[in-house]
C-alpha cells in the first residue's frame, strides 16, 4: 500500500471522533465486517488508527478507497465546509434529460484528467437522488494534494449543484465546465447564497423548508390563532396591549409561516447607497459619493433570531422586506444600491 | 200579673219600681239573650258557611293536586317520544356532517381534490398507478392577480414552472391537469422500478441504475426457461415524461453464445414486453412461466 494512502488513512482516523468510528467504518463498506467485529474501539485513537492501518494493508488499499472514507466522512461532518450554491440552466427546448449516473461520472472524470494530468476524481451517491463528488487537485507536474480537496454534491435533473470552497481559484472554471458538460447544461451561476448547513441549503434551493399543507384528510388540526401566546390563564388579568401582541404574531406568522425555519448562519448586506440624513451639514451628508458598508447578520440560526425579533419586542412588525425574503430569494448576500 | 196591675196604678209602690226594673232587667235579658242568640246564630252560620267554602276548596285543592299528579305522569310517558325527536334530529345532523366530511375527505380517490385555505386554495393531487394509491402532491395557490404559487411540495425535478409559465395565468384547469399528467408518470415510473427492486429482485444479476425522474433505467437479468438461463441487458427509456411506458426499449444479450435463434427469438420477445406492458408486469409473467415449466416438469 502506498505510503501516503496509509498516512491519509491514518489522519482520517484521527479526525474522526470515537463514538462516530464505528459507523464511519462501516459506511466506507472497505473492511468486512469480521474485520469490524475484531477492531477494539475502546483503545486509544493511536493505536486504533495502526490496527486499522494493517487491515488496510492486508486489503491493499488504493487511492481510490482513500477517497471514498474521505467522502464518507466529509458527508457525516457537512458543516466544516462552507457550501456555496450554484444554479445551472438549459436552453430553452431541449431534450428531457435522460440522466445516466455512469455517463455523468465517466464525462466528468475524462474533463478534469483531459485538463489536468494529475487530479483525482471520486464518486459516492448518497440515496437516490444526490451524488457526492470529491476532486484532488495537482498540476501538470505535481501530485494531487489530497488533503485540500474540493466536494460537490449534485442532485441530477435538477440544475443545483452545491460546492465547497475551492482553494486554488484558478481550477474553479475547469470544474464548472466539467459539471456543466456532463450535467448536459449551457450555463452555471454562482447564487448569493451561502452557509454551512448544506441541509439548509437544499432545503431553501428546493423550495422544501415549507410541508404543511391544508387537505380534508389531515388529522392535525391547524393551529392558527393564540398559538404561543400563554395569555388569559388568570382571568382577574388583563393584558394591556394584548391587541398589538397579537397583531405582531398574525404577521409574523404570515411573513415566516408556521414551519421550522432553514438554518443559516449569517445574511450579509453591502450597501452603496448615498447616506440619507435630515441634520445637513454633517460629515456625511451631501456626500456625492455612495457611502459604502457592509452589514453581517451572524446568529446560529438566523432565520430563527429574525422570526422572533417582532414577538420578542426588539423589532417592529412588519420586518424588513430585505430581512424576511432571504429564504424567498434563495439569497444570503444582498448589494443594495440607490435605484 | 200582680207587677203589671201595681205598674199601671200608679207605680209608685216600692214593688212597683222594682218590678218595674225588674221587668227592664228582664227585658234587657230578653233582647240580649236575643240578640246574643243572633250572633250565636249569626256566628253559628257564618262558621258553617265557612266551613262549606273550606271544604269545597280542599276538594278543589285535592281534585287539581291529583289532576296535576296524573297530569305528570302522563307528561312523564309523553315526554320519552318528544325527547327521541330531538334526539334524533341531532343524531340525524351529526350522521350527515360526518358523510358530508367523509366524501370530502373521499375526493382524494379522484385524483385531483382541494381545500379552501385564508389566501385562497390548496390542491392536492392523489397519483396512482393501476389501481395503486401512490404519493399525493401539494400545490398552495394564493387567490391574488396574478395567481401565484404559496408553496408545493412537487418534487424539483418535474417541470412546474415551465407548467406554470405556460397555463397558470391564462388556463387553471389546463395547468392542474398537466401537473396531474407529469406527477401520476412519475409515479407510475416509480411504482413500477421500486416494484422491481423489491418483488423481483431474485431476476437480477446486477444492480438496477436509475434515476431521480425514473425515466432511464438500465439492468442485467435472467429469466430460467426449461434447462436453460437466458440472461439479459434491458435499456429502458422514458424520453415522454407524461408516460408510464417507455418510448425506447434495448434489449441486448450479452456474452458468446448470443448467435442462437432462441437467443433472438427470446430477446425479441422480451423487448416487445417491455415497450408494451409495465416492468413489474413483465417480470411477473416472467415468474408465471417459470411455475408453468415447474409444473410441467414435475408433472
Amino acid at each position: 500500500m502506498d505510503e501516503n494512502v496509509a498516512e491519509f488513512i491514518r489522519r482520517s482516523i484521527l479526525k474522526i471522533p470515537l463514538c462516530e468510528m464505528k459507523t464511519i467504518l462501516k459506511a466506507w463498506n472497505f473492511l468486512s465486517e469480521d474485520q469490524l467485529q475484531t477492531i477494539n474501539f475502546r483503545q486509544r485513537k493511536e493505536f486504533l488508527a495502526q490496527e486499522v492501518i494493517l487491515m488496510c494493508e492486508e486489503k491493499c488499499a488504493r487511492l481510490d478507497d482513500m477517497a471514498l472514507l474521505d467522502i464518507v466522512y466529509t458527508q457525516v461532518h457537512r458543516h466544516r465546509k462552507l457550501w456555496n450554491v450554484f444554479e445551472m440552466s438549459k436552453e430553452p427546448g431541449e431534450d428531457v434529460d435522460l440522466f445516466d449516473m455512469k455517463w455523468f461520472q465517466c464525462s466528468f472524470k475524462k474533463i478534469l484528467q483531459r485538463a489536468l494530468r494529475n487530479v483525482t476524481v471520486s464518486f459516492r451517491v448518497d440515496g437516490k437522488n444526490a451524488v457526492w463528488i470529491r476532486i484532488a487537485w495537482g498540476t501538470q507536474y505535481s501530485q494531487p494534494n489530497q488533503y485540500k480537496p474540493t466536494f460537490v454534491v449534485y442532485y441530477p435533473q435538477t440544475p443545483y449543484a452545491f460546492i465547497s470552497s475551492c482553494h486554488l481559484k484558478s481550477n474553479v472554471p475547469l470544474l464548472h465546465q466539467a459539471l456543466k458538460v456532463a450535467s448536459k447544461h449551457h450555463q452555471i451561476v454562482q447564487m448569493d447564497l451561502r452557509s454551512r448547513h448544506l441541509d439548509s441549503l437544499k432545503a431553501i434551493v428546493f423550495r422544501e423548508y415549507d410541508q404543511t399543507f391544508e387537505s380534508h384528510n389531515s388529522t392535525v388540526p391547524l393551529q392558527e390563532g393564540n398559538l404561543g401566546l400563554d395569555m388569559n390563564l388568570d382571568s382577574n388579568i388583563i393584558h394591556e396591549n394584548l391587541e398589538e401582541k397579537e397583531r405582531i404574531h398574525r404577521v409574523t406568522q404570515e411573513t415566516f409561516g408556521a414551519h421550522p425555519q432553514p438554518q443559516l448562519e449569517f445574511a450579509q448586506y453591502k450597501l452603496e447607497t448615498k447616506f440619507k440624513s435630515g441634520i445637513s451639514g454633517g460629515i456625511l451628508a451631501d456626500r456625492k459619493e455612495p457611502l459604502r458598508c457592509l452589514i453581517k447578520f451572524s446568529s446560529p440560526h438566523l432565520l430563527e433570531a429574525l422570526k422572533s425579533l417582532a414577538p420578542a419586542g426588539i423589532a417592529d412588525a412588519p420586518l424588513s422586506p430585505l430581512l424576511t425574503c432571504i429564504a424567498n430569494k434563495k439569497m444570503n448576500y444582498f448589494k443594495i444600491r440607490d435605484k | 200579673m200582680e207587677s203589671a196591675n201595681t205598674l199601671r196604678q200608679g207605680g209608685e209602690c216600692k214593688g212597683g219600681v222594682l218590678a218595674y226594673l225588674e221587668r227592664l232587667e228582664a227585658q234587657m235579658n230578653r233582647s240580649s239573650r236575643k240578640s246574643e242568640e243572633l250572633t250565636v246564630h249569626t256566628k253559628e252560620s257564618s262558621q258553617r258557611t265557612k266551613i262549606h267554602e273550606l271544604r269545597r276548596q280542599r276538594d278543589k285543592l285535592r281534585a287539581e293536586v291529583k289532576r296535576r299528579q296524573a297530569r305528570i305522569k302522563a307528561s312523564l310517558d309523553n315526554e320519552d317520544p318528544n325527547r327521541t325527536v330531538e334526539l334524533s334530529e341531532q343524531e340525524d345532523l351529526a350522521r350527515q356532517w360526518g358523510n358530508v366530511k367523509d366524501i370530502l375527505q373521499a375526493y382524494r380517490f379522484t385524483g385531483l381534490s382541494g381545500k379552501l385555505t385564508s389566501r385562497g386554495v390548496c390542491v392536492c393531487i392523489s397519483t396512482a398507478f393501476e389501481g395503486n394509491l401512490l404519493d399525493s402532491y401539494f400545490v398552495d395557490l394564493v387567490m391574488e392577480k396574478p395567481l401565484r404559487i404559496h408553496h408545493h411540495s412537487i418534487p424539483v425535478f418535474i417541470p412546474l414552472e415551465r407548467i406554470a409559465t405556460e397555463y397558470l395565468q391564462t388556463d387553471i384547469q389546463r395547468f392542474l391537469f398537466s401537473l396531474c399528467e407529469y406527477l401520476n408518470a412519475y409515479s407510475g415510473r416509480k411504482y413500477q422500478t421500486d416494484q422491481l427492486e423489491t418483488d423481483f429482485s431474485a431476476f437480477l444479476t446486477g444492480p438496477l441504475q436509475r434515476n431521480a425522474l425514473c425515466n432511464l433505467l438500465s439492468f442485467t437479468y435472467k429469466v430460467d426457461q426449461g434447462h436453460q438461463t437466458f440472461s439479459f441487458s434491458a435499456t429502458l427509456l422514458y424520453e415522454d415524461l407524461t408516460a408510464a411506458l417507455p418510448t425506447g426499449v434495448t434489449v441486448m444479450c450479452p456474452g458468446a453464445e448470443t448467435s442462437s435463434a432462441r437467443w433472438e427469438e427470446h430477446r425479441a420477445s422480451h423487448e416487445m414486453l417491455f415497450r408494451t406492458k409495465p416492468l413489474h408486469q413483465v417480470f411477473a409473467s416472467f415468474s408465471k412461466q417459470v411455475e408453468i415449466l415447474d409444473l410441467s416438469l414435475v408433472s
